[in-house]
């Protein structure tokens, strides 16, 4: 569907992205994610023709865009602040690019009312200003604004970072599933991992211009290529050399673990090493508590489910088990 | 696939040299070369004998009474920058600050200014003040040995420009108190400072970049002071420079070159001092760090002493600034008898200083008596009044309009090529009349244009007979382009640029998005500074008096005749009273440009979609209400 070919990106003296090769399928949900000013926004301007690549090539469905017009190249994006025209109310935001095409106004109406009913705005929310809408409804109309002329592909540069917490996850899922009912190939970029690992049917992770890896949210969280990814993705512990000693792990390579593989005061089981260690600190989430245990001076951090009944304060002894099959294993 | 070159006939290659032709000239046309040729003015003087003496000119400001008109103006400036400063923090620590009884009040009185100002201003301050004015003849009533020309000269011109110029005051002083963290002085207090100590430690450091620019902007008005001066009888240099501009080599030395050396003085001086509060500007002093920012509360004074003292105080500055309006207001409706004897009377009441036209009878010498026919006329129904309010509305309008479109085309232009060196030339060149003094601009027209040699405005002269409106509208334009360009470009600023992205995503070319996205948001900005400089060039002083002749006599020009020809040989009978209408007529236009553009022009779409929808509902009640009129719930539902 969307092959990006070697491509180059340079700002004056300075190159922001080297060789990217990426391909996503049809109907896929892909996202780019990495850290602010990695190259994954710089990635896909170039794929929406913003960016005018220094070398390499941008093809969707085998044919060379890269420098096809904007305005020509049928993709539709959702910008991070929406960029809805202030000036118009929600009807003529959807219909702009209606309008630019020179379509009948019937036809306009007929089209902006009908995507607005697939993503849920009334014809009373149609006639107000963009100002009169919550965060919700804006990025609705975005996306319907972006979905109304039939594109082939839409992008996503990190619609969700301007909301709060509870109406990022909520919207989060309401995206998925526009996703899946339009069955349109979407292209994601975000620097927010959980909600790279929630939305997404494969992720590529940007560090300083490359790409470090690609592949399925589990691919990524559990195998990550690289030491960046394993530190980048979720929260991790570097092994100590004493603890990696007693598991038996190389010497000449960094180790590290996640920390909900690490199981506090139970028994080990069949291949499991058990470390002492002494509760430092605590962090309680309801669901689940985040132990910071001191193991010889370094501190390890695991994560029990809530029982209920356990719950280890500061200076209690416990045992960390962990099993050498959970650890990520990088060249030092 | 391979990106075509644009080629040199596609419409956007004819646009951008259309555009860098037309810039090119506009800057060395109408900015560069006129100034330059002032500055020549200077060192091209020849004697006697006709040779070019270059320090001719130095020479005699060093020998003559040159010096006095700078040392005048630079003492007029130093003793505005502490007049004003007083006056201007006065008024806004006593509405903004402290708790004054009826500070609502007080805060429109001191905000008459806004609506009232420039030659108006005089103009009212001489209604009250002058040799035959209210007060001084309720004075003379009282003391009859006083002198009744005693408002003139220095102290006048100083009384009339300290509340002439706290305008910036009221605006920009009041936004940075009203700015302060209120939990800041609330800490100081409770750290145990007194209330005058956190004024002094607290408010005051936060206020000093607003202070120093309008101290700056205090002394650059008071350097360049015309109308004051020119009415009040000060000598200081702008109105030499006009006296100078106007005055030929058979009446005194070398005038022209003279008046252009008091030009370039004046420049030299306003670039020093804008380049002093530019540097100062780019320090960024005092940046609030809070993140959430609690409303000032007003502080009490406890002492009752000083209390009672600050309330007199803002009572008798109230009196100082509402005095001349209020007297204008009621004396614009009175006839020319109760005018004549500055007494008040409903019986007196009339609309002929705005509309119509009456007869005058009146003594002669000999004893006889006389009847000129349509002698006392209404602002709207005298023909030279009239004429100038129409020049100088149409010269106004065209000036405030062109300036906003070349300066909209510029600074998207600007925006499009951030960072490169042609758009930060373009943007320092449409600067550039902000570092020279007006008068000197004005001179260097009035100067440079008349003749017929300038080849670039095919060999006319610009200054003779109507071209002359011409010139007042390039230099009205030109004037402008600095504020224009600072509010315009500040509204770009404002865009979002992914909106540009998402237009040009859904397939609109930079033209139609330019067109349909960007145009319409900074619109109520543009439409501002339309206004604004409309407001300010309608009745514009200094421009004016340089390019006056019968050809192009604006409304500010007539409104000072309105102050020499009272009665004179039984004509313009009524001149003062029309020059009271001509003051509430100003005041009503700036009072309602000010509502436009700060009020109507200020609510966003959804603001005006709610508005329409309140005044639906308010005609819909209305309507259930008339007779046979439909229930407001039911038109509702309709």
């Amino acid at each position: 569907m969307i092959e990006l070919k070697d491509i180059v990106v340079r700002f004056g003296d300075f190159e922001a992205l080297h060789n990217i090769n990426v391909e996503v399928k049809e109907g896929e949900f892909f996202t780019f994610l990495g850290p602010s000013g990695c190259g994954k926004t710089t990635t896909l301007r170039t794929i929406t023709g913003f960016i005018d690549p220094a070398g390499g090539t941008v093809n969707v469905n085998g044919q060379d865009i890269t420098h096809v017009p904007i305005e020509k190249r049928n993709i539709g994006i959702v910008f991070q602040s929406y960029a809805l025209f202030p000036t118009m109310t929600v009807y003529d935001n959807i219909a702009f690019g209606l309008k630019i095409r020179k379509l009948k106004k019937a036809e306009v109406d007929q089209k902006v009312r009908e995507i607005a009913r697939k993503v849920d705005l009334t014809d009373e929310q149609l006639q107000k200003a963009v100002s009169q809408l919550s965060g919700g409804q804006q990025q609705r109309v975005a996306i319907a604004r972006a979905l109304v002329t039939g594109p082939a592909i839409i992008c996503m540069d990190e619609p969700l970072s301007n909301l709060d917490a509870k109406l990022r996850v909520q919207l989060r899922n309401e995206l998925k599933k526009m996703q899946r009912d339009f069955g349109i190939t979407t292209i994601y970029v975000t620097h927010d991992q959980e909600e790279a690992l929630t939305l997404s049917d494969r992720i590529a992770v940007f560090n300083k211009g490359f790409i470090e890896q690609i592949g399925t949210p589990n691919e990524i969280y559990n195998h990550s290529a690289t030491e960046f990814v394993c530190n980048f993705i979720g929260d991790i512990n570097a092994l100590p050399a004493e603890v990696t000693e007693k598991m038996g792990l190389a010497k000449d390579e960094k180790h590290f673990i996640r920390l909900e593989r690490i199981r506090v005061n139970q028994p080990a089981i069949a291949g499991e090493c058990c470390v002492p260690g002494v509760v430092k600190d605590y962090e309680y989430y309801g669901l689940y508590i985040k132990y910071h245990v001191d193991v010889n001076g370094t501190i390890l951090k695991a994560v029990e489910k809530n029982d209920g009944v356990h719950l280890y304060r500061q200076g209690e002894k416990v045992s960390l088990a962990l099993s050498a099959a959970d650890v990520m294993s990088y060249p030092a | 696939m391979q990106k075509a070159k644009p080629s040199w006939r596609s419409p956007g290659m004819i646009w951008k040299v259309f555009g860098t032709a037309f810039f090119v000239y506009l800057f060395f046309g109408f900015m560069l070369l006129p100034c330059l040729n002032t500055l020549a003015q200077i060192f091209t003087t020849r004697d006697a004998a006709g040779n070019i003496d270059p320090l001719a000119v130095i020479r005699f400001f060093l020998a003559g009474n040159m010096p006095r008109f700078l040392w005048n103006s630079l003492k007029l400036a130093l003793c505005l920058v502490v007049t004003v400063n007083v006056v201007g923090i006065s008024i806004v620590l006593l509405t903004e600050y402290f708790d004054i009884k009826g500070a609502k009040v007080l805060r429109i009185g001191y905000m008459t200014t806004l609506v009232y100002s420039g030659v108006a201003l005089v103009t009212g301050y001489l209604f009250l003040y002058d040799s035959d004015g209210i007060l001084t003849t309720w004075l003379k009533g009282i003391f009859p040995d006083m002198n009744p020309s005693w408002f003139t000269g220095f102290n006048a011109v100083l009384f009339t420009m300290t509340f002439a110029c706290t305008s910036n005051h009221c605006l920009f002083l009041r936004n940075a108190i009203r700015g302060i963290d209120y939990n800041t002085v609330e800490a100081a207090r409770n750290m145990g400072a007194k209330p005058f100590k956190v004024l002094l430690k607290v408010v005051f450091p936060t206020l000093i970049p607003t202070l120093f620019s309008l101290t700056v902007m205090t002394f650059i008005t008071g350097l360049c002071a015309m109308s004051a001066p020119t009415l009040l009888g000060y000598d200081s240099i702008n109105p030499e420079i006009v006296r100078l501009a106007g005055s030929s080599v058979a009446d005194e030395a070398f005038p022209q070159a003279r008046a252009a050396l008091l030009s370039v003085i004046l420049a030299l001086f306003t670039i020093i001092l804008l380049n002093i509060l530019t540097a100062y500007e780019r320090k960024g002093h005092y940046l609030s760090v809070s993140k959430t920012k609690a409303k000032l509360v007003k502080q009490k004074i406890t002492n009752p002493v000083a209390n009672a003292l600050a309330h007199i105080y803002a009572y008798v500055l109230f009196v100082i600034y509402m005095t001349p309006v209020v007297m204008i207001v009621l004396f614009a409706f009175q006839n020319y008898p109760a005018i004549r004897s500055k007494t008040l009377s409903f019986d007196q009441f009339t609309l002929i200083n705005f509309f119509g036209q009456q007869d005058y009878e009146f003594l002669t010498n000999r004893g006889k008596l006389r009847t000129r026919v349509g002698s006392i006329s209404g602002l709207f129904s005298n023909a030279d009044t009239v004429g100038s309010i129409r020049l100088s509305f149409v010269l106004s309008a065209i000036a405030a309009a062109l300036a906003c479109v070349i300066v909209v085309v510029a600074v998207n232009y600007i925006f499009r090529n951030k960072g490169k060196k042609r758009a930060t030339v373009l943007e320092y060149s449409l600067l550039f009349p902000w570092l020279l003094p007006t008068i000197l601009i004005c001179y260097s027209y009035r100067t440079y244009f008349n003749t017929d040699t300038v080849w670039y405005v095919f060999n006319t002269n610009l200054y003779y007979r109507e071209n002359v409106q011409f010139l007042i509208i390039m230099a009205y334009t030109v004037v402008k382009l600095p504020f224009a360009l600072r509010m315009i470009k500040a509204a770009f600023y404002a865009i979002d640029e992914e909106l540009e992205d998402a237009a040009r995503n859904l397939g609109a070319s930079s033209l139609v998005s330019f067109l349909r996205v960007k145009l319409p948001i900074v619109l109520p900005s543009v439409l501002a500074v339309f206004a604004l400089n409309f407001n300010a060039l309608f009745t514009e002083y200094d421009m004016s008096a340089t390019f006056h002749s019968s050809y192009g006599k604006s409304y500010a020009m007539v409104i000072q005749n309105m102050c020499f020809e009272e009665g004179r040989d039984g004509y313009n009978v009524n001149a003062s009273g029309r020059r009271c209408a001509s003051t509430v007529f100003i005041m009503v236009i700036s009072a309602l440009i000010l509502y436009l553009v700060y009020g109507v022009g200020a609510r966003d779409l959804g603001e005006r979609l709610e508005a329409r929808a309140k005044w639906k509902r308010r005609f819909a009640a209305w309507r259930g209400k008339l007779p046979g009129g439909k229930p407001a719930d039911k038109a509702n539902a309709a």
